[in-house]
């Protein structure tokens, strides 16, 4: 069978089966389990409907168990056993990651990212923001600092390898450095500041993020608000940081967390870069050391990661739907 | 400016047309000095038409189409499609493909370690006996090559699990020879002299050694080149064996040693272009550069035999660059002149009639031949015609091959994935940054404790 047949196929199949399903599953609920009539046509109107959602959800809650649920309970369970997999070793793995070196570097690097990532491209996504909103070419501003979302992560660490190249005819660091007469070195290779380097990459990327979003929440606020401020007297500043930022608290926190959660699986960035090397190992990156070779270290660096970004996920979640609200 | 671009377009036109028959033979049958008394006879014995092979493998590219161009052969023989694809990240690949299935007939390894991994697994094929017996007595230095494809099969035997196609040297330094010649400088025959050249030239001015470890994610991996190169030139054979085998550690005072021998040529003050911390960046590819500058960066640099593709366009071998062998020590004399090389080993996943015979296939005199003539492929087989090499280098580096008595396989191959493509690594990259060889050497012996 070509193909293309086997998609349509499969379009098919999989859009007549969803419609058959609900079709039969509702006819089999009003028809059969609880008929709309006879002496308790009350009572089973009440019960259908009270299961007809989940009729709805059913496969869905089912699909998400299976892809989400059970690779996680799974990796688990993985990373209880030894390297080949048929050992179980209990914690182990973790004991022996909490004590190395490696571990211990990557998790350092790691806090530092989800430290200084999110909170400077927020920062500067809120500035940038605030002043563009007010300029006349503000909005050519903005999509120039929006492009570098458009690059994938490796591309972008490709443009920034050239920024940092250790050569003054290629590299700006190095052509500045030139200018002032210094000797050219390579930026990637400055013990911790390394790690700023490569961060400065993310920042790049996710400002363009964080400024649209709350560009989008500063107009929402109501020109009331602001009107009733200046006529009080007060001054840009006090308006900046009294009325429009509690009023966009929330979306400040949303930014925040989603980037602090894309920070904590960014690993693409310093695989590109530095490949780990020279001390700038991070969480993902380590894990991609033992990924295909270990896979109870793997998966146990994969948990530990998760376990991170969960309460900030869900913080992510809650902050969300309250601002649905 | 309308005419200027006629030409251009012609060679174009030619260009595409070329590539387009690059898919056909390259070589037509019965000519030339292929061996094409085992290529009929090889057609004759098999026939899968209508058949197809599937192969995966780390060669894309340009390296691929020339594979490709082999495996025309193949199908020209048998009537079987060969569908080989390659892929930059194979050895992930590879490891996913045989847990979640859809293993392809046929793969290409580049490091022998991480076939014996999946040996262990039982996911490939034995080799036949009369297979194996051919590449014993086809394949030169003894027993060496099918003794490198030899490896435990999970049910408490070991059996020979591929051949090896395609193999590089190693030991081998790299300059120019108007370079040498206006300096004044002669081929070093041993590590003493080759020691006192590098100080000389720095005595006047140059700068000895062009030195890269950068390879993306694998950086550091032309560091462990140098050490190995140093262990068998300072250590028998049989310590090097063990070494790979880790019945000698990883910190050993005789492999710290060698480490350090690496670390007096790239931290020796005016050694190493840029100094260390450039060693430690710049790719590997463009490291070569420097021999070919005027004036020269560096004078020489020690690379495998496969290097001369990364060399800037124009370059012509013999006279703007060549080879001399990486010299041992004078003071170790009794260790002799020990080759390291590498190579990738072609390994079946079933035993499909088919597939069987393209491992016979590959072990024919003439598939080595023709992809000795396209250039850039050196074989230990014995009955391949040297006279097909394109060049005297690459005749030479055959030769080395063919009459190699101590040849020894490239060590971080041989050794667990995690520590021949990761820990050695990233542990070089370390040492030639600043970190001391004996702490080095402890961590990459710690992580090999942890996957016992």
């Amino acid at each position: 069978m070509s193909p293309l047949v086997q998609g349509i196929v499969t379009i098919a199949l999989g859009v007549g089966g969803s419609i058959a399903y609900f079709y039969l599953s509702n006819l089999f609920l009003d028809k059969v389990l609880f008929p709309a009539r006879g002496e308790n046509i009350s009572r089973n109107i009440n019960r259908a409907n009270t299961i007809r959602p989940w009729l709805f959800l059913g496969p869905t809650a089912l699909l998400l168990a299976i892809y989400l649920f059970y690779p996680v309970v799974g990796s688990f369970v993985r990373s209880l056993y030894n390297r080949d997999g048929d050992l179980f070793i209990g914690f182990d793995n973790y004991t022996t990651f909490f004590a190395s070196d490696g571990f211990q570097t990557a998790f350092m690097n790691n806090a530092l990212w989800a430290l200084v990532v999110p909170a400077l491209s927020t920062f500067l996504g809120l500035v940038i923001a605030q002043l563009t909103d007010q300029l006349k070419w503000g909005n050519i501003a903005k999509s120039i600092i929006f492009m570098p979302m458009a690059i994938s992560f490796v591309g972008a660490s490709l443009i920034w390898k050239f920024v940092y190249a250790n050569d003054p005819d290629i590299g700006l660091i190095n052509a500045i450095r030139g200018s002032f007469g210094l000797e050219s070195m390579d930026p990637l290779q400055v013990p911790f500041w390394n790690n700023l380097f490569l961060m400065v990459i993310l920042i790049w990327v996710q400002t363009g993020f964080a400024m649209v979003i709350l560009s989008a929440a500063l107009r929402g606020i109501p020109d009331e608000t602001i009107e009733a401020a200046i006529i009080d007297g007060a001054n840009p500043f006090q308006v900046f940081f009294k009325i429009q930022i509690p009023q966009i608290t929330t979306t400040i926190v949303v930014v925040w967390t989603t980037i602090t959660i894309l920070v904590l699986k960014v690993f693409d960035i310093v695989y590109a870069m530095t490949g780990g090397n020279f001390d700038t190992q991070i969480l993902p990156s380590y894990m991609m050391q033992f990924m295909f070779r270990d896979d109870g270290r793997a998966t146990a660096i994969a948990v530990v990661i998760m376990l991170i970004v969960s309460p900030v996920m869900i913080q992510n979640v809650r902050q969300a739907r309250r601002e649905m609200r | 400016m309308k005419t200027a671009f006629k030409p251009s377009l012609l060679a174009l036109a030619v260009g595409l047309s070329s590539s387009a028959m690059a898919a056909d033979l390259m070589y037509p049958i019965g000519e030339g000095a292929f061996s094409w008394d085992a290529y009929n006879k090889f057609a004759a014995a098999n026939d899968f038409t209508g058949e197809t092979l599937t192969m995966t493998g780390a060669t894309t590219g340009n390296d691929a189409q020339r594979y490709r161009n082999l495996y025309a052969y193949f199908t020209e023989a048998t009537g079987a499609k060969v569908e080989y694809s390659g892929s930059e990240s194979f050895e992930q690949d590879i490891v996913i493909a045989s847990k979640a299935g859809g293993l392809p007939d046929v793969s290409a390894f580049p490091q022998p370690g991480l076939a014996k991994d999946l040996a262990k697994g039982g996911f490939i094929k034995e080799l036949t006996a009369e297979q194996d017996a051919r590449i014993r007595n086809d394949f030169a230095a003894g027993n060496s090559w099918a003794d490198l494809g030899t490896f435990d099969n999970g049910k408490g035997g070991k059996s020979l699990f591929g051949i090896f196609f395609g193999t590089d040297v190693k030991s081998l330094v790299w300059y120019s020879p108007e370079q040498f010649e206006e300096g004044g400088y002669e081929i070093p025959h041993t590590q003493e002299e080759l020691m006192a050249l590098s100080k000389q030239i720095v005595a006047d001015g140059g700068t000895p050694w062009c030195i890269g470890l950068g390879s993306g994610a694998a950086t550091g991996w032309p560091a462990t080149d140098w050490v190995e190169d140093m262990m068998l030139r300072t250590v028998s054979v049989e310590e090097y064996d063990q070494w790979v085998a880790n019945d000698m550690k990883f910190n050993d005072p005789r492999v710290i040693n060698a480490i350090e021998k690496y670390g007096e040529f790239v931290h020796a003050a005016g050694f190493a272009d840029g100094g260390p911390e450039a060693a430690a960046s710049v790719d590997f590819r463009d490291s070569p550069d420097g021999l070919f500058e005027l004036p020269p960066k560096c004078y020489m640099h020690r690379q495998a035999s496969f290097i001369p593709i990364f060399f800037p366009e124009g370059v012509e071998m013999g006279k703007d660059a060549d080879f001399f062998y990486f010299p041992p020590f004078e003071a170790n004399a009794e260790l002799g002149r020990p080759v390291l090389g590498s190579g990738g080993l072609v390994s079946p996943f079933n035993d499909r009639p088919v597939t069987t015979a393209f491992i016979n296939f590959l072990q024919t005199p003439i598939a080595h031949e023709i992809m000795m003539a396209q250039g850039q492929f050196l074989t230990p087989h014995k009955d391949a015609n040297l006279d097909i090499y394109t060049s005297d280098t690459q005749r030479q580096l055959g030769e080395i091959l063919t009459t190699a008595t101590s040849f020894r396989f490239d060590g971080s191959d041989l050794m667990p994935g995690e520590i021949g493509t990761n820990a050695f690594w990233t542990g070089m990259v370390d040492y030639t940054t600043g970190t001391d060889a004996k702490t080095v050497a402890d961590a990459i012996q710690k992580r090999w404790d942890s996957i016992k």
